[in-house]
Formats: C-alpha cells, structure tokens, sequence
C-alpha cells in the first residue's frame, strides 16, 4: 500500500475567466480544474499551446486570482507570504532585469528571499558555479544568450532553497547537452525531496522526469496518470487525449 | 529598492533629463543677452526653473517607466513569485525611484547653487566695472564641466575598465556638482537657495506616487496622460508655491513656509503610494513577452 504523503498543491474546481478592459469575458482559460501534487514527487503539467498550463502556474504562485475554486499551497492560500517563501518559479521566458549582472540578479533574488549577505553570496557562487556561468558572472544579463539566460533564472529560482520548484518550460531555449543537464539537476533535486511541478510541450522531457503527469486541454484536466502505469509512450497517451489536430493546408501562393 | 534605482540611473532617458536641466540651469544665465542688470537672481530662476521642470520629467518619465517594464517584462511575476508582498514590492520600488530623484535633484542644486555663486562674483564684478560678464567664468566652466565631462570619462571607463555607461556618469555628475559648490562657498548664498530647491522635491514625490499608482493600473502611454492631466490640474494651485515676499527681500525661506508646503504635498503623495499599492493587491500580474 502506497504510503500517504504530505500534499503540497491542491486546486478543486478551479477556473479563471480572463475579462476584457469593461468586465466583459473574453477567454475561459482554466475550466473546472481538481489536481494535487505530493511532497517529493516531479508532476508535469502537459497539453498544447493555450491549454492552461502556464495560467494554472500562475493561480498556484498567487500571480492570478481563480475565479471559482479554491487552491492550497504547503496547506495555505497561494498569496500567502509564508507559502511563496517555499517556492522556487522559472518562467517560461526567462524575465530578467537586463542591466543587473548576473551576480547581483542573484543576489537581488536571494535578497527577496530574506537571505542574509553572507549565505546570499555563498549560494550566488554556488549556483553561478553550477549554471557554468561563474566566467561571466559580472556582465549584465542583458547580453546574454538566450540559453545563459535561462541557467540564470534558474539558478535564481533555486537561491532560496525551495521546497517547491515551479518550472514553467524548463528547457525552452536551450540546447540538448543543457537540456540534458537540467533533467539531471530535476531528477537529483527530487531525489533529495524538492517537489517539483513543471510543464512541457516536449514530451520526451516530461517522461524522463517526471513521476506523474496530467494533461490539460481546453483549460481541463484529460487525463491524469503516472508515467509507468500509462501503458503506453506519453506521446501516443497524449495524442489519444488531446487529439492529432489539425495539419496546416499550405497557403496556395507558397505552393 | 536598490536595484530599482540603478534601473532608473541606468535609463538613457534619465541621463539625458539630468544633463539638459544641468545645461539649461548653467547657460540660462550665461548667454550674454540677458543684461538686465540682476544675473544672480537671472541664475537662481533659472537654476530652479530646471530643477522644477526637470525634476517633475525625471521623476514621472522614469517612475512609470520602472514600474511598466517590470509588469510588461515580466521581472514582476518572477520577483511577486518570492516571499514578497505586493505592497512591500510597490513601496520598495517607489523608494527606489525616490533614491534616484534624488541623485539627480542633488546633482542638479549643486550645479545651480555653483551657477548662482559664479553670477554673485560677476554681478560684483559689473558694478566695479561695468563689464558684461554676467557670470564668473571659473563658476561657469566648473557647471558646464559636471555636465559635459562625466558622459566622457564615463563612455572612456566603460570601453576600458567595463563599468556601466549611465550609472557612472550618473554618479560622476554628482560627485563633480557637489565638488564644484566648494569653489568660493557662500554660505549665506546656500542658506536662501537650498531651502527653495528642497522645496521643490515636494512636489516631484508627489507627481512620482501619483505617476506609479497609475503605472500599477494602466499602461505607460494612459500613466502618462493621467499625469499630465494631473500636472495640468494642479498647475493653478502651483503659482505661489514658493514666492513668499521675504525671498524678494533677500532673506531665506522661513521654515513655516518648507513646514506649509511638506503638509500640503505629504498626504498628497502618501495617497497616492497607498492607492498604487491597494491597485497591485488586488489585480492580477500579468505581463511578459
């Protein structure tokens, strides 16, 4: 018998209705959504562009207000101080300041996580020694490539030690040796108990990490499962639920 | 806070703001057709003047400026996504544009406060004379230098030692502004004219409150606007801000008048700063590209 553990995210019919500049509905991106998310486990968040997925994130980091439902984080509401100190969040895009150095972005994020000046420079050190970028660590991030921007805001999402890492396309922008290293780093922290929520559009990452997955289509959950027990690979799980979709037609002037 | 105000020091647009006001503030009353006979006086307008005009641009520009692009970059999201509340978030970054206003609003009295002792020297000079230098040369080369020098030295730091190009011309704007009030220090001069100048950051805190509290709503174009329709309102009730009749009569401003004018300009702000933030807390962050 699976033993009972501790559940760090929980939404139950949860929805969020985009409204347009006069109140009035423009998009149902979330519709009716129930999950939860266990200590220790790596969940993927899985479905096609304008599912919901990077909308779900953000109701979970307290960014958006649902507008029905109710969402628990560490058993408080998502907006909560004490909840957000245990989260660590990589944006799709990495949103970074682009005159800070990739130092003091560090810094600045460890700052936000009330870190103290000493542990804030070991940990900056430490993470910009594991990202590769202690060479560059005092040119502003600005000039960077897409790809070391990426291992900055995801060393930043990892300064405050978090118990939770939300990882919004990890591996968007980056090449496959990093893509590799970063389902390595996901894989180790898991192993040393970070719970870990990410989505993917590629499928192959997602089943190498991940533990258990749902996909969402439309803003709802289609299924939900954990990798082995699927029966099948995620990409033929996938298109069973959300469908082959359409092929483009080729614009007759481009033929 | 802090790395909101290098964000504002690092804005081109700030460093442009404070190097013409500094301009404007030094050649006003050095161009030789001004002959009316007063040019201390010709010096301190002009020298308030910009820090007025220039302070009410800077610290609107570079307010809304700081505010949206960190909702429309997304820097938002990734900062509200830490154990940060909105309102702390909105305060810090609102005292960080403060910070910044500041660097500029020192920099700035001090290049005024040199102009107006230089146009002290050349006004004594004219009545012993009766030739045309409105103000002293050395005043005169000192002002134009803070404003001129540092983008150099700056660009010259930045091609060779990689500092930050906006940031160290910033900083070095202010520390040759402030070097250049030693020239000739005149302490009855500083006496009456820095009191009127710290006047003024009055209300460029509350145009800055009132600019953040609309960037928190809107986006810059409407924050903008809104802040121009409320310079526009307010422009009536601005016209005795700072002219009490013991200023003409050369003393200094008496401080019931800095005391008058901190009552009426505090709540103002304050209101403002809690109306932007009220507007966060309860809005959902958007944003990113």
């Amino acid at each position: 018998m699976q033993e009972k553990r501790e559940v760090i995210i929980e939404l139950k019919g949860v929805e969020k209705t985009f409204r347009d500049f006069w109140l009035r509905p423009t998009v149902k991106a979330v519709d009716g959504l129930d999950l939860s998310v266990v200590k220790g486990e790596v969940f993927g968040l899985l479905g096609p562009n304008g599912s919901g997925k990077s909308t779900t994130i953000k109701m979970v980091l307290g960014l958006l207000e649902p507008s029905a439902g109710c969402i628990s984080l560490f058993g408080l509401p998502p907006r909560s101080i004490a909840a957000r100190a245990k989260i660590g969040y990589l944006p799709e895009l990495s949103y970074l300041h682009p005159f800070l150095t990739a130092r003091e972005t560090l810094r600045y994020y460890a700052g936000l996580c009330s870190l103290d000046r000493r542990t804030a420079a070991e940990r900056t050190r430490q993470l910009l020694e594991m990202v590769g970028l202690s060479d560059v660590a005092d040119r502003a991030v600005g000039g960077f490539s897409k790809g070391m921007a990426r291992r900055v805001a995801l060393a930043s999402a990892l300064v405050g030690k978090p118990e939770l890492l939300v990882l919004d396309e990890p591996t968007s922008g980056l090449d496959p040796v990093s893509t590799n290293e970063v389902k390595t780093l996901v894989k180790t922290l898991s192993k040393g108990g970070m719970t870990v929520l990410m989505t993917s559009h590629l499928l192959g990452d997602a089943e190498d990490v991940c533990d258990r997955v749902a996909i969402l289509n439309h803003g709802k959950s289609v299924a939900e499962g954990r990798i082995g027990e699927i029966g099948t690979s995620l990409e033929e799980f996938f298109l069973a639920k959300v469908g082959e979709g359409r092929s483009f037609e080729v614009a007759p002037f481009l033929k | 806070m802090s790395a909101t105000a290098l964000e504002v020091l690092s804005e081109p647009l700030a460093l442009l703001v404070t190097m013409s006001s500094m301009a404007l503030a030094a050649l006003t009353p050095a161009l030789h057709y001004h002959q009316f006979g007063d040019p201390s006086r010709m010096a301190r307008d002009a020298g308030l003047s910009a820090l007025l005009v220039g302070g009410l641009a800077y610290s609107v520009f570079c307010t809304v400026r700081t505010f949206r692009r960190e909702v429309e970059s997304g820097t938002m999201q990734m900062a509200l996504s830490h154990s940060v509340s909105r309102r702390m978030f909105f305060f810090a970054k609102l005292c960080g544009s403060y910070a910044a206003y500041l660097v500029f609003a020192v920099t700035l009295a001090s290049v005024s406060l040199t102009v107006v002792n230089g146009a002290e020297i050349g006004g004594a000079l004219m009545r012993r004379g009766g030739e045309i230098r409105p103000i002293w040369g050395v005043s005169f080369a000192l002002a134009v230098s803070a404003a001129v020098v540092p983008p150099v030295l700056a660009a010259i730091l930045n091609r060779f030692a990689g500092f930050r190009f906006t940031i160290t011309a910033n900083a070095l704007m202010a520390a040759l502004s402030v070097a250049g009030i030693a020239y000739r220090f005149d302490a009855r001069l500083a006496a009456r004219f820095l009191p009127v100048a710290a006047m003024l950051l009055l209300p460029a805190a509350v145009f800055a409150a009132a600019s953040a509290a609309f960037a928190a709503r809107w986006r810059a174009n409407a924050a903008l606007s809104a802040a121009g329709l409320l310079f526009a309102a307010a422009l009536p009730l601005m016209g005795n801000y700072c002219l009490p009749d013991v200023l003409y009569k050369g003393g200094s401003l008496p401080a019931w008048h800095f005391a008058l004018a901190l009552v009426a300009t505090a709540p103002l702000a304050a209101g403002f700063a809690v109306l932007g933030a009220e507007t966060l807390e309860r809005r959902d962050v958007e944003g990113g590209l």
